[in-house]
C-alpha cells in the first residue's frame, strides 16, 4: 500500500508538486485514472479527487468516486447481451452507450458448435480486451492464455444491483477486507448465508443464491453500505440488523 | 441593498444522472445534472471529439431564444475546459434547470426579466461546472464566474459585483467574466455602454472575486486564510469538492 | 438516440419470483410508499416532492392576460409538463415520449377538469382581463411513480401560491406588487391526488403501490386511480396491459382513499409548517390587516 503520510487533494489542471511524484531509478513512471501528461514532462490532473502515490509500483493516480462507466483494459464487467449477430454478441455495460463486442468464440472450449446461446437480456460476467478511445470497447469469456473461463461466462439466476464505481472497486480489491474496508460480504458469509457473487467494475454486482430472501439481503447490505458510507462497524451492525430482520 | 449571500452548493445528490449539482449565489438556484459520455445521434456526431450539449430550462415557462443565448454561450466555454478528444464520437449532456430566480418586489416578475439574459449567467456556469466535477469527467481546468454592474454616483462610477436585480436595472453596464483556475480569461460578455477604461476596471475587479491575486502555488496554506473565503468562487469549488472527495473516500 | 436500457432477463425473473414470495426489492410492504417528503422553496408556488429516488419540482406563476373569447369568465389555467434530458437521457427536448404524455394527460383530468382550482376566481374583467395561473412541472430525477409525486407537487405549488393582489376601479384595473399588498391565495376548491396501482402475475393477482423504475418496468399492467380526501373520485385510467378482476379494482378504489387521506394530511401538515416558518413573530398578519383597511 501507499506510505500515505498525508491526503492531498486536487482539482483539474492543478499543479502537483514534483516532490510527490515517485520516481524509481529503473521502473518507468505509471500513471493511473485522473492524470494527464502534457510532453515533456507535465503532469495535471483531470478529476477532482484524492492524489495517491505508490512508490513500490512507482505509480501515481487521482482516486475518486463517481461518474460513468469508461471501460479500461484488463476490467471484469457484468453486461447485458443486447442482441446477437453472426458471430458477435452486442453487449450493454451502461445505460445510453454504445455496446460492447463480444465474440461468440470467446467463451470456454466454444466452437462453432458447441458455443453458447445467449438471449437477449442474458447477462454476462467478461473481462474488458479491447478498449480505446476511437472504438467501441470488445470483451470475452475466456482466458486468451489458459483457455480456462476462470469464472467468467453467462450468469444463470440471481439478481443483478446497480452499486456506485467506487465500490465496485473496492469489493474486486486483492485485500477487499484491509485495503478496501468492506466486510459487509464476509460478515454476511459468517452469519450463515449461502450465496455467490460477481461484481462488474461498470458499477454493477451480481447475487445468486438458493433463497430469495438471501439474494435480497445481500443486495441490500451492499446497496446500504455504499449509499451510507458505512465504515467496517457499521457495516457488521447492518448486517446484524438485517438478518435479524429476515429470520 | 445587496443580497450577495454566501455561496452554497450540494453535490451528486440526483442519483440517476452521472454527476450533479444544485448551486445557489446572489438569489439565483440552479440545478445542474450531467451525463456522459454517452451514445450521441448520427447528426451530432464529431469524428475526433465528443459533442457538448448544454441545455437550459427556465423556471416558469417553456425555454426561448433568451436559453438558446445562454445555451450557446455556455456550451462555447464548457468545451474550452472539457476534454473532449478523450471521448471521440459522444456526447456530453449538460442540463441545467433553473428552479429560483431573485424577485423583485418592485415590479411584477414578466416584465423584469424579459430583456435580460446576462445575470444569471454566472450561476449557470458555475453550477454546471460542479455538475463535470461530480460526474468526474475529465477537465483541462476549472473556472469561475462572476457579474458586474457599473451604476453612475455622484457623477463617479462605482463597479458592483454580484448586483441585485434592481441595481442591475440602474446600471450603465452589465459585465460578466468567466476565468479558468489557470488564471485565463475564457469569457467576456457585456451589456449597456461603457469606456475601455471601465471594462479593464470592471475584469480586474472580477478577477479579484474569482481568482484573488495571492500565489497559487500552495494551496493548503490559502485554505487557512480567513479573507473572504465565502465570496471567494475559486476556493468555494475546491473545498466543496475536498468535501465530496473526503465522504467519498471514508475509508481511505 | 440512447434509448432506455431494458431490465435483464435475469431482473426481470427475480422479481416477479420475489413478488410471488411476497418479497419486494427495498424490502417494503406491497402497500407502502419509499420516503415521501415535501419541500416549499422561499419562493411562493414553489413545491419540491422527493419519493425515494424519484424527484419533481413544480412552480407556479401568474400573469395577465385576456381570456379565452369563448369563456370570457374563466381564467385562464395551463399545466406544463416537459421531461428534460435531466431525468434521463432517453427524454428529447420537444420530443414528447409516451411517459410525458401519459403525465400530462392525467394532471390534466385529475386537477384542471376536476375543477380544483376555480377559474372563474381568475376572472378580472370579464371578456377583457384575466389571470393566467400556469404550472411547470421539472422532474429532476425518475425512478418510478412519476405520476403520483407529480400530482401532489402541482397540487401542493398551486395551494402554496400566492398571486398578486388587484383592485377593480371603473375600467382601470391595478395589479399591486409584493412590496404594496401582500399576495393573496388561489380560491381552491379540492385537493385530488392520484394513486398508482401496479400488477403483478398472469392474472394481475399481485398489486404494488408506489413501483419504482424497475418495477415500473416489470409490470402486466397499471392502474391509476385519482380522488380527494372526501373519496371523490376524479379519474380512472386502465390503459391496456392484462385484464385485471373487477374485484381487484374496487380494492385498489379503497386503498387509494387511505392513502388519499394520508396525502392529503401529510399536504396540511407541510402548509402549516410553511406558513408558520413565514410568519416569523407574526408580521404577516399584520400586514395583511393593513391591507384590508
Amino acid at each position: 500500500m501507499a506510505q500515505q503520510t498525508e491526503r492531498i487533494f486536487v482539482l483539474p489542471g492543478d499543479q502537483i508538486n514534483p516532490s510527490v511524484i515517485p520516481s524509481h531509478p529503473k521502473r518507468p513512471l505509471k500513471l493511473g485514472p485522473g492524470l494527464r501528461h502534457i510532453p515533456p514532462s507535465e503532469l495535471l490532473p483531470t478529476v477532482a479527487g484524492q492524489l495517491v502515490t505508490d512508490y513500490k509500483k512507482n505509480s501515481i493516480w487521482v482516486e475518486y468516486n463517481g461518474g460513468r462507466y469508461i471501460p479500461a483494459v484488463g476490467d471484469l464487467v457484468i453486461g447485458t447481451v443486447a442482441r446477437s449477430v453472426v458471430d458477435y454478441y452486442y453487449v450493454t455495460l451502461s445505460d445510453y452507450t454504445s455496446n460492447a463486442a463480444l465474440p461468440q468464440l470467446a467463451f470456454e472450449m466454444a466452437t462453432k458448435k458447441t458455443r453458447p446461446q445467449l438471449n437477449p437480456g442474458a447477462l454476462v460476467y467478461a473481462r474488458v480486451t479491447l478498449a480505446n478511445r476511437h472504438m467501441d470497447p470488445e470483451l470475452e469469456c475466456v482466458s486468451a492464455t489458459s483457455g480456462k473461463a476462470e469464472g467468467l461466462g453467462p450468469l444463470n439466476g440471481g439478481m443483478l444491483y446497480d452499486i456506485s464505481l467506487g465500490m465496485a472497486r473496492r469489493l474486486l480489491m486483492r485485500k477487499s477486507v484491509e485495503e478496501g474496508k468492506v466486510v459487509v460480504l464476509e460478515e454476511l458469509g459468517s452469519a450463515g448465508l449461502a450465496f455467490e457473487t460477481a461484481v462488474g467494475r461498470n458499477g454493477k454486482m451480481w447475487v445468486n443464491s438458493e433463497s430469495t430472501k438471501t439474494v435480497l439481503l445481500v443486495g441490500r447490505a451492499v446497496q446500504e453500505t455504499d449509499e451510507k458510507n458505512l465504515d467496517a462497524e457499521q457495516q457488521k451492525k447492518l448486517v446484524r440488523k438485517l438478518v435479524k430482520e429476515m429470520s | 441593498m445587496t443580497v450577495t449571500t454566501e455561496p452554497e452548493a450540494l453535490l451528486s445528490y440526483l442519483q440517476k444522472a452521472d454527476g450533479s449539482a444544485t448551486f445557489s449565489y446572489a438569489g439565483y438556484t440552479v440545478i445542474g445534472a450531467v451525463n456522459g459520455p454517452i451514445e450521441v445521434q448520427r447528426r451530432d456526431e464529431l469524428p475526433e471529439e465528443a459533442a457538448v450539449d448544454v441545455i437550459v430550462r427556465p423556471a416558469a415557462g417553456v425555454g426561448g431564444t433568451r436559453e438558446r443565448h445562454l445555451e450557446s454561450l455556455i456550451q462555447s466555454t464548457l468545451r474550452q475546459i472539457i476534454l473532449v478528444n478523450n471521448f471521440p464520437r459522444t456526447l456530453i449532456q449538460v442540463v441545467l434547470q433553473v428552479t429560483v430566480a431573485p424577485e423583485n418586489d418592485y415590479a411584477n416578475a414578466k416584465v423584469a426579466q424579459a430583456n435580460l439574459n446576462l445575470p444569471i449567467l454566472p450561476a449557470l456556469l458555475q453550477t454546471a461546472v460542479l455538475s463535470l466535477l461530480s460526474a468526474a469527467l475529465p477537465l483541462r481546468a476549472t473556472l469561475a464566474s462572476t457579474a458586474l454592474a457599473i451604476l453612475p454616483e455622484h457623477g463617479d462610477r462605482r463597479i458592483i459585483s454580484s448586483p441585485t436585480g434592481r441595481q442591475i436595472e440602474q446600471s450603465q453596464s452589465f459585465h460578466v467574466f468567466a476565468f479558468t483556475s489557470h488564471d485565463e480569461l475564457i469569457l467576456a460578455e457585456s451589456e449597456g455602454s461603457f469606456s475601455m477604461k471601465e471594462w479593464d476596471d470592471a475584469l480586474a475587479a472580477a478577477q479579484g472575486t474569482c481568482y484573488p491575486p495571492t500565489t497559487t502555488g500552495d494551496t493548503d496554506v490559502l485554505m487557512d486564510d480567513d479573507k473572504l473565503v465565502g465570496s471567494d468562487l475559486k476556493h468555494f469549488t475546491r473545498s466543496t469538492m475536498e468535501q465530496k472527495t473526503a465522504s467519498d473516500l471514508y475509508w481511505k | 438516440m440512447p434509448r432506455e436500457a431494458e431490465p435483464s432477463l435475469n431482473e426481470r425473473a427475480f422479481v416477479v419470483q420475489a413478488l410471488q414470495e411476497g418479497l419486494r426489492l427495498d424490502g417494503r410492504a406491497f402497500d407502502q410508499f419509499r420516503g415521501l417528503d415535501l419541500k416549499f422553496g422561499d419562493h411562493y408556488g414553489v413545491a419540491d416532492v422527493t419519493l425515494g429516488k424519484t424527484r419533481v419540482l413544480a412552480n407556479v406563476s401568474a400573469e395577465v392576460t385576456a381570456p379565452y373569447i369563448d369563456r370570457p369568465f374563466d381564467g385562464i389555467f395551463t399545466i406544463t409538463t416537459e421531461l428534460s434530458p435531466m431525468a434521463s437521457p432517453a427524454f428529447e427536448v420537444n420530443r414528447p415520449t409516451e411517459t410525458e404524455v401519459l403525465l400530462s394527460r392525467l394532471l390534466e383530468k385529475t386537477v384542471r377538469r376536476s375543477n380544483a382550482l376555480d377559474t372563474e376566481s381568475l376572472c378580472l374583467i370579464a371578456g377583457q382581463k384575466c389571470w393566467s395561473i400556469r404550472v411547470d412541472l421539472h422532474v429532476l430525477s425518475h425512478d418510478g411513480n412519476l405520476i403520483d409525486g407529480s400530482c401532489l407537487a402541482v397540487v401542493a405549488a398551486l395551494r402554496h401560491f400566492r398571486r398578486p393582489d388587484t383592485s377593480i376601479e371603473g375600467e382601470t384595473l391595478t395589479v399591486y406588487t409584493p412590496a404594496e399588498r401582500e399576495p393573496v391565495p388561489l380560491s381552491w376548491l379540492h385537493s385530488p391526488f392520484c394513486i398508482t396501482f401496479s400488477f403483478y402475475g398472469e392474472e394481475g393477482e399481485i398489486m404494488l403501490l408506489d413501483a419504482t423504475l424497475l418495477e415500473e418496468q416489470l409490470r402486466v399492467s397499471s392502474c391509476i386511480i385519482s380522488l380527494n380526501k372526501h373519496g371523490e373520485i376524479c379519474q380512472i385510467a386502465k390503459l391496456g396491459g392484462t385484464p385485471v378482476e373487477a374485484v381487484s379494482l374496487i380494492q385498489c378504489a379503497s386503498a387509494a382513499l387511505t392513502k388519499g387521506k394520508e396525502l392529503s394530511t401529510l399536504l396540511d401538515q407541510k402548509l402549516a409548517e410553511d406558513s408558520k416558518r413565514r410568519d416569523k413573530g407574526g408580521l404577516l398578519a399584520e400586514l395583511s390587516a393593513e391591507n384590508e383597511r
